[in-house]
């Protein structure tokens, strides 16, 4: 069981306010914290792991305490077993794959660890290389092993896949829970991708202004309010052409261009560069599975 | 889009699915939801909603006869038709409210379509949405 309770002022783009957080998560159970940028999402996963000081909380860790502000106790960041993930690979530039990986280690830890999690990842072929001849998708690899190599208690991930492409998140998201069932890590996640986290955790805590102001399974939370069994995208007008008594609308939904038809009135009223809702019932869409 | 104005009568669902029935005037339209009143705070009997289906859904028939799984038939007349080269556009009257149906030019001419014809419009229960409230658009 972890326990982090968490007292910050902060100074947001919006003026200053304060985080007041506090979170119970269950030994092995991966949670996430969604939310816009600046709500503190960032500062809350950076208190736990020690990075930054709140001005009043406390963390236990497996009836570990690491902050108990109260009695003037605060671990320092090496002492917490936290394994920390950031968008931005972090990599020592001058270290290879492996050496990368050995520098996390704890003292004492037996080299068979990088071996297994060389393994898991199937980063052997890779260890001798240095993270400047890596791709993108491989360097967050590397990443994820090192922050698994310490054999941390709980591994924080702060949108670690938010600057890869579609195909490469989705594979990690495949790795990174084959991990996260592997070891049996708690983990928490920051994240603003809705699939990303409906995927990955049982799990959400939804933040603003620096507090969590909801909480639940993914797909409850994110589908409140709105009608369930519809199925909606919302996109942008590129083109309107009549076509036959009907019109042709192409619409650019996300990084896709579909065509849809309207009638006549309907057109009328839309022009090319707005933004509309396409919504369809949900027996309507067939299901093709992708080529793996 | 469709329209049509109504209110709840009956509900039938199970844990995911919704067999809803709706008043519009005389008849009785039948929406299959994948909503239940559980997941949908409009889903109570009573509730005003607007029944939502796209013109391209509505089939058009003539003498109809025998037995159909589709739940939904409905009296029309038929107040234009707009011929295009492939499709058609079939304007209706429904006890005062516009329809549309899109059809095949190929189908108004073999069931020979004519501006004041009555004729069953019909539309299967899954392709008609409800929208909470009464909206005109």
């Amino acid at each position: 069981m972890i326990h982090a309770s968490i007292s910050k002022h902060l100074h947001g783009a919006n003026g200053d306010f304060q985080l007041e957080a506090s979170l119970n998560i269950a030994e092995g159970e991966f949670v996430a914290l969604f939310g816009a940028s600046g709500v503190g999402k960032t500062t809350l996963l950076r208190c736990i792991a020690g990075l930054e000081q709140p001005e009043q909380g406390s963390i236990v860790v497996r009836g570990e305490t690491w902050l108990d502000s109260a009695a003037r106790l605060n671990l320092p960041p090496q002492q917490r077993r936290v394994g920390y993930m950031f968008q931005d690979y972090a990599l020592f530039p001058n270290m290879t794959v492996r050496g990368n990986l050995e520098f996390a280690l704890r003292k004492g830890t037996d080299q068979k660890r990088i071996n297994e999690l060389l393994e898991l990842m199937a980063l052997g072929e890779l260890q001798h290389r240095k993270p400047d001849s890596l791709s993108g998708g491989q360097k967050q690899r590397v990443a994820l092993a090192r922050a698994l190599a310490s054999e941390p208690r709980l591994l924080l991930l702060d949108e670690p896949f938010s600057a890869l492409d579609a195909e490469m998140r989705s594979r990690l998201h495949d790795e990174i829970l084959r991990l996260q069932k592997h070891f049996g890590i708690t983990t928490v996640i920051v994240s603003h991708d809705v699939s990303e986290v409906c995927k990955l955790t049982s799990r959400v805590m939804m933040m603003e202004a620096g507090r969590i102001v909801q909480q639940g399974r993914p797909v409850e939370v994110f589908s409140a309010g709105q009608t369930s069994g519809k199925f909606r995208f919302t996109g942008e007008i590129l083109a309107i052409e009549s076509m036959d008594v009907m019109f042709s609308l192409t619409v650019l939904v996300g990084n896709q261009i579909v065509r849809v038809v309207a009638m006549p009135d309907e057109a009328a009223k839309l022009h090319v560069g707005e933004r509309v809702m396409l919504v369809s019932k949900a027996f309507n869409p067939m299901v093709l599975k992708l080529e793996q | 889009m469709n329209r049509l104005k109504g209110q709840i009568v009956a509900i039938d669902s199970n844990s995911h699915l919704s067999l809803v029935d709706v008043a519009v005037g005389d008849d009785v339209f039948t929406a299959t939801l994948l909503e239940t009143p559980e997941t949908a705070d409009y889903l109570k009997i009573g509730s005003k909603v607007t029944l939502l289906f796209k013109e391209t859904e509505v089939a058009l028939a003539k003498n109809l006869s025998g037995l159909i799984s589709l739940r939904n038939r409905i009296v029309v007349t038929i107040r234009s038709i707009e011929r295009g080269d492939i499709l058609s556009a079939v304007r209706l009257d429904y006890v005062g409210n516009a329809l549309t149906s899109v059809i095949t030019a190929r189908a108004v001419d073999r069931l020979q379509l004519a501006v004041g014809d009555q004729v069953e419009a019909l539309i299967k229960a899954n392709e008609i949405a409800l929208m909470a409230g009464h909206h005109d658009d």
